[in-house]
C-alpha cells in the first residue's frame, strides 16, 4: 500500500529546543491513524511540518510523495486540517468561514455543507467572535468534513465538543474511512481513538515510541486476569511473567504478560477454574506504560498498565 | 455572617464589594494608566514649551490668527473668540492650537479604559468569576467609573501642571484649561458606560464609544466653523466653550458637561441592573449565513478585513488635505507670520513662490501620514498569522504569495489610494484660491512621492518576510524617514550619508526643482525589488502560531 505520510529521520528545532528528534511515521493510504502523547511531545510540530508551514531542519517529510514544503500549495488542495484550537475571523459568519475555506480548496459541496451543518447542529449565521469554543470547533469540522478531499488531518479536533457532538465526529469519521479517505487523528480521548483507529503510533519527546496496530500493541502489553479457582495454585508468584499477584483464599487477581498466557492459564486448568475474566490491556494502559517514568516523576505510581 | 453579607444587609446591595474592586481595577490598569498619563503630561509639557515660540511675539500672533480664521481652519481647531484672542494671549493661542485634538485624544484614552474593565472583562468571562463572589451587580461599573474619575481628575491635575510655566497665564486659568482635560474624561468614560451596556462584545463597545467621539469631532468642528450651535451637541465640544485663557472665559459648560455625565452614569446603572450578565441591550445582527460570490480567495479575505483601515485612510487623508489645501492658498501670510527655524524648514531655504515650498514639503507630510495607515496594514498580516487565523488559511491551498503575501498588496492599495486622495483634495482646495492653472502641480507634487511610499511599504513586507518577530523596526523605519524627511535640513552637523538612506531624499523636490523621472524610475525599482525579497522571505521562513 501506498504510504499517504511518511517521515524519515524528520528532525524541527525551535533555537534550543528540539521539537522532533529523528521523527519516523507512516500512514497507509485509506488508514485511520491515531496519533498519541502528551501536550508538548511533539504531535502539532508534527502536523504542521506535513502541512509546510514549518521547515524541517533534517530527515524528510513526504505527504502523498511529494516534499510537503515544497509544494504546500499543491497539496493542500488534496487534505483538510482542523486544528486543536480553532481561530476565528472575528466579524466573519461562520457560514462566510466555511464557505471561504470549502472556496481556497476549488468549491464547496452545498448538500454536504447544509448536512453537516445540520448533524454539527451548528448555526452559521453567528459571527466568529461569538462562538464558543465548541461551536468554533465545529465551524473547521464542517469546513473539513465538506471538503472533497483524500486527507485528513485532525489535531485534537473534538476538544470542546460535547460528547453528543463526539459521536457525531465519530460517524464523519468512519464515513470518511468508508469513502477510502486516509485520516491522521491526533487525541488524548483514547475511547475515540480505540473507536477508529486502525493504527497508532505514540509519539514521546520528539521520537515515535510505539507505533503498530492495536492488536499489535496489545500483544507487547499485559492482560488483566481474574480467577475463582476450585482447588489452592502454587508457584504462579514464582513465575516471570505474573506481576502484581494477589490471592484472597480462592480468589486470584494479577496481570499477566501476554508471552506467558498459555502457560499460567494451564497451571490455572491444574487447579480447577469456576470462574475467569481476562481483560486485555487498554489503549489508555498501553500509554500509560509508555510514560510510566514521567507518571512516577510527577509523584503518580502505578504507571504499568495496572488498570484501575 | 461574614463581611460581605454584612455590607449587603448594610444597604450597599448591589454595590457590595466596590471598594475592593477599585483597588484590584487600580492595580490591573497601572500600566496603562502611567503610559496614558505619563505621555499626555509629556506631550502637553512639550507643546507648552515649544508652541509659544511658533510666534516671536504679540504681533506675529495676531497676523498669524489672521490666517487661521478660515472655516477649513476653525472646523480643526477651534472657535473664533481664541482666534480673536491671539494677540493679548499665548494660552489662547496655545488651547486654540492643541485643545480640540488633545481632547479627543482624552476621549480615546477613557472610551478604552471603561470598556477594558467593563465589557471586555465580561465577554472574556473574567468578570464571571468575580460576580460569583459577595459583589454586587453594579459593583464593577461602580468600580469602573469610580477609577474613570480619580484618572480624570489625575489626568486634568498634570496638565494644569504641565501649563502652569505659559507666559502671562494666570494660575487660574491653568486650572480651568486642566479641568476640561477631567470634564472631557469624565463625559468619555460614562458614555462608554453606556455603550458597555448596549453592545454584547468589547469591540462593538469601542465601536460605538468611536462613533460617539467622531461624531462629537464633526460636530465640535462644524459648530467652530459656522460659528453655530452644532458645538452643543459635542462632548469635545463643551470644554473648548469655555473659551479659556480669552478675555471671555467662563466655567460652566464645564458644569454642563458633569450634569449630562451624571445623566449618562445613570443610564448605565439603570440599565446593568436590567440586563442578564453577558447580555447587551442591543441585540446582535445576525451574519450572512453563505459567504457572497466575492469572497473566494485569501486575497479576497485580506481586503475585507483591511477594508476598515482603508477607510480610516481615506477620511484621514481627506481631512488632512482640506486643512492644508485651506493653508497652501495664503501660503505667503503663513510664511510671514512664522519664526525663522520654522521658515527655514517651510522653505527648504528657497526663494521661489512660497505655495510650491508648501507644496514640497505639505505634500510630503501627507506621504508620511499616509504611510502610517499602509503600515498598520503590514502589521495586521503578523497579527493575522500568530492569532492562530493563519492556520486555516496556511493549511488551504493557497500559496505565501496569496497569503500573507497579499497584505503587501493590500498596503500598497492603502498607501496608494491615501496619498492620492490627499494629493487631491490638497490640490482642489489649494488650486480653488491660487487658480485652477495650479491644479495640475499640485497633483504632481503629490503624486511625486509615491514610489518613495512604496519603497518604504515593500521594505516593512520584507522585514515581515524576514524578520517577522521584529516586525515593529518598520516603526522605527518610518520615523527614520520622517525625521531625515522634516527636520533634516534643520539638523546642525548631520553628515549628508546619514540622510541617503531615506527614498524621500532622492525625490525631486518638485515644484521647487524639476521632476526627476529616472529617479521616479529607480525608486519603483527599488520597491520592487524589495517586494521580490520580501515574498521570498515569506516563501522560506516558518509560520508562526501562539
Amino acid at each position: 500500500m501506498n504510504a499517504v505520510i511518511r517521515t524519515e529521520d524528520l528532525v524541527k528545532r525551535f533555537g534550543h529546543v528540539t521539537a522532533l528528534d529523528h521523527l519516523n511515521l507512516e500512514v497507509s493510504q485509506g488508514e485511520t491513524h491515531g496519533f498519541l502523547g502528551p501536550n508538548g511531545a511533539g504531535k502539532s510540530t508534527t502536523i504542521r511540518v506535513l502541512l509546510g508551514m514549518l521547515r524541517s531542519d533534517e530527515g524528510r517529510a513526504e505527504l502523498f510523495g511529494a516534499d510537503p514544503w515544497k509544494h504546500a500549495a499543491e497539496l493542500h488542495r488534496r487534505l483538510a486540517y482542523v486544528p486543536g484550537d480553532v481561530a476565528l475571523w472575528p466579524g466573519l459568519s461562520g457560514g462566510e468561514t466555511i464557505d471561504l475555506l470549502g472556496r481556497l480548496r476549488g468549491g464547496i459541496d452545498k448538500a454536504k455543507r447544509d448536512e453537516l451543518l445540520e448533524r454539527f447542529d451548528l448555526d452559521p449565521r453567528k459571527k466568529g467572535r461569538s462562538y464558543s469554543k465548541g461551536n468554533r470547533q465545529k465551524v473547521a469540522l464542517v469546513a473539513a468534513f465538506a471538503a472533497d478531499v483524500d486527507l485528513l488531518l485532525l489535531d485534537e479536533p473534538t476538544s470542546g465538543l460535547d460528547p453528543l457532538m463526539g459521536a457525531v465526529f465519530n460517524e464523519c469519521v468512519k464515513e470518511a474511512s468508508a469513502q477510502g479517505r486516509t485520516v491522521l487523528l491526533s487525541s488524548h480521548i483514547m475511547s475515540e481513538v480505540e473507536a477508529l483507529c486502525d493504527r497508532v503510533s505514540i509519539i514521546r519527546k520528539g521520537v515515535i515510541a510505539e507505533s503498530g496496530s492495536l492488536a499489535e500493541m496489545r500483544h507487547f502489553s499485559r492482560s488483566r486476569l481474574r480467577a475463582t479457582l476450585k482447588n489452592p495454585v502454587r508457584g504462579l508468584e514464582d513465575h516471570d511473567g505474573v506481576h502484581g499477584l494477589k490471592t484472597d483464599g480462592l480468589d486470584v487477581e494479577c496481570d499477566v504478560d501476554t508471552a506467558a498466557l498459555d502457560d499460567v492459564l494451564a497451571q490455572l486448568a491444574v487447579a480447577g477454574v469456576a470462574a475467569l475474566t481476562c481483560e486485555p490491556p487498554s489503549l489508555e494502559q498501553i500509554f500509560l506504560r509508555f510514560y510510566g517514568d514521567e507518571l512516577a516523576a510527577s509523584g503518580v505510581t502505578n504507571g504499568e498498565g495496572n488498570g484501575s | 455572617m461574614t463581611t460581605a453579607a454584612a455590607e449587603i444587609e448594610d444597604g450597599l446591595g448591589t454595590l457590595a464589594g466596590t471598594g475592593k474592586l477599585l483597588r484590584f481595577y487600580l492595580r490591573r490598569t497601572r500600566i496603562f494608566l502611567i503610559g496614558w498619563l505619563g505621555g499626555m503630561f509629556a506631550f502637553s509639557a512639550l507643546m507648552a514649551v515649544s508652541l509659544p515660540e511658533l510666534y516671536p511675539d504679540a504681533a506675529a500672533r495676531a497676523e498669524g490668527a489672521a490666517l487661521l480664521d478660515t472655516p477649513a481652519m476653525r472646523f480643526m481647531t477651534g472657535p473664533s473668540q481664541y482666534i480673536d484672542a491671539y494677540g493679548e494671549s499665548v494660552g489662547a493661542m496655545f488651547a486654540h492650537q492643541i485643545l480640540m485634538w488633545s481632547l479627543a485624544v482624552t476621549g480615546v484614552m477613557f472610551i478604552l479604559l471603561v470598556t477594558r474593565l467593563t465589557r471586555a472583562d465580561e465577554e472574556t468571562s473574567r468578570s464571571e468569576v468575580v460576580r460569583s463572589l459577595p459583589v454586587g451587580r453594579r459593583a464593577d461599573l461602580a468600580a469602573a467609573l469610580l477609577l474613570s474619575l480619580i484618572a480624570a481628575v489625575a489626568l486634568g491635575a498634570l496638565i494644569t501642571l504641565s501649563v502652569m510655566g505659559l507666559e502671562g497665564t494666570e494660575s487660574s486659568q491653568a486650572v480651568l484649561y486642566g479641568s476640561t482635560f477631567t470634564a472631557t474624561g469624565i463625559s468619555f468614560a460614562a458614555i462608554t458606560a453606556v455603550c458597555s451596556q448596549l453592545a454584547a462584545y468589547s469591540s462593538t463597545a469601542n465601536g460605538l464609544a468611536f462613533a460617539v467621539l467622531g461624531f462629537a469631532f464633526l460636530m465640535a468642528g462644524a459648530g467652530y466653523a459656522e460659528g453655530s450651535w452644532l458645538s452643543w451637541l459635542s462632548p469635545i465640544g463643551w470644554p473648548e466653550l469655555t473659551y479659556v485663557y480669552t478675555p471671555e472665559q467662563r466655567w460652566w459648560p464645564l458644569v454642563f458637561a458633569a450634569a449630562v455625565s451624571a445623566a449618562l452614569a445613570w443610564l448605565a446603572f439603570a440599565l446593568v441592573a436590567k440586563r442578564d450578565f453577558g447580555a447587551g441591550m442591543l441585540t446582535t445582527r445576525p451574519g450572512r449565513a453563505f459567504a457572497k460570490p466575492g469572497l473566494r480567495s485569501a486575497t479576497a479575505l485580506t481586503f475585507r478585513l483591511t477594508k476598515g483601515m482603508l477607510w480610516t485612510a481615506v477620511i484621514s487623508m481627506l481631512l488632512l488635505g482640506l486643512a492644508y489645501g485651506s493653508v497652501i492658498g495664503s501660503a505667503d501670510q503663513f510664511l510671514d507670520s512664522m519664526s525663522e527655524t520654522q521658515q527655514e524648514v517651510f522653505t527648504r531655504g528657497s526663494s521661489a513662490p512660497p505655495e510650491d515650498s508648501f507644496a514640497v514639503t505639505v505634500t510630503q507630510v501627507q506621504a508620511y501620514i499616509a504611510l502610517i495607515f499602509a503600515l498598520l496594514v503590514i502589521g495586521r498580516a503578523r497579527k493575522e498569522e500568530t492569532g492562530g487565523r493563519g492556520e486555516l488559511l496556511g493549511s488551504s491551498p493557497v500559496a505565501r504569495s496569496g497569503w500573507p503575501g497579499s497584505y503587501f498588496v493590500a498596503a500598497m492599495v492603502n498607501g496608494t489610494v491615501g496619498t492620492l486622495v490627499g494629493g487631491l483634495t490638497l490640490a482642489l482646495i489649494g488650486a480653488a484660491s491660487l487658480g485652477w492653472d495650479t491644479f495640475g502641480k499640485l497633483t504632481l507634487a503629490s503624486l511625486n512621492y509615491l514610489p518613495a511610499v512604496w519603497v518604504v511599504i515593500a521594505a516593512a513586507f520584507a522585514l515581515l518576510g524576514w524578520v517577522p518577530r521584529f516586525g515593529a523596526l518598520r516603526w522605527l523605519l518610518w520615523l527614520y524617514v520622517f525625521v531625515i524627511g522634516y527636520f533634516g535640513s534643520i539638523i546642525e552637523g548631520m553628515p549628508e550619508w546619514v540622510g541617503k538612506g531615506s527614498p524621500f531624499k532622492h525625490v525631486a523636490e518638485y515644484p521647487l526643482e524639476d521632476m526627476d523621472w529616472p529617479a521616479v524610475a529607480a525608486l519603483t525599482a527599488v520597491a520592487a525589488g524589495l517586494a521580490i525579497l520580501g515574498y521570498v522571505g515569506i516563501r522560506r521562513r516558518d509560520l508562526h502560531f501562539s
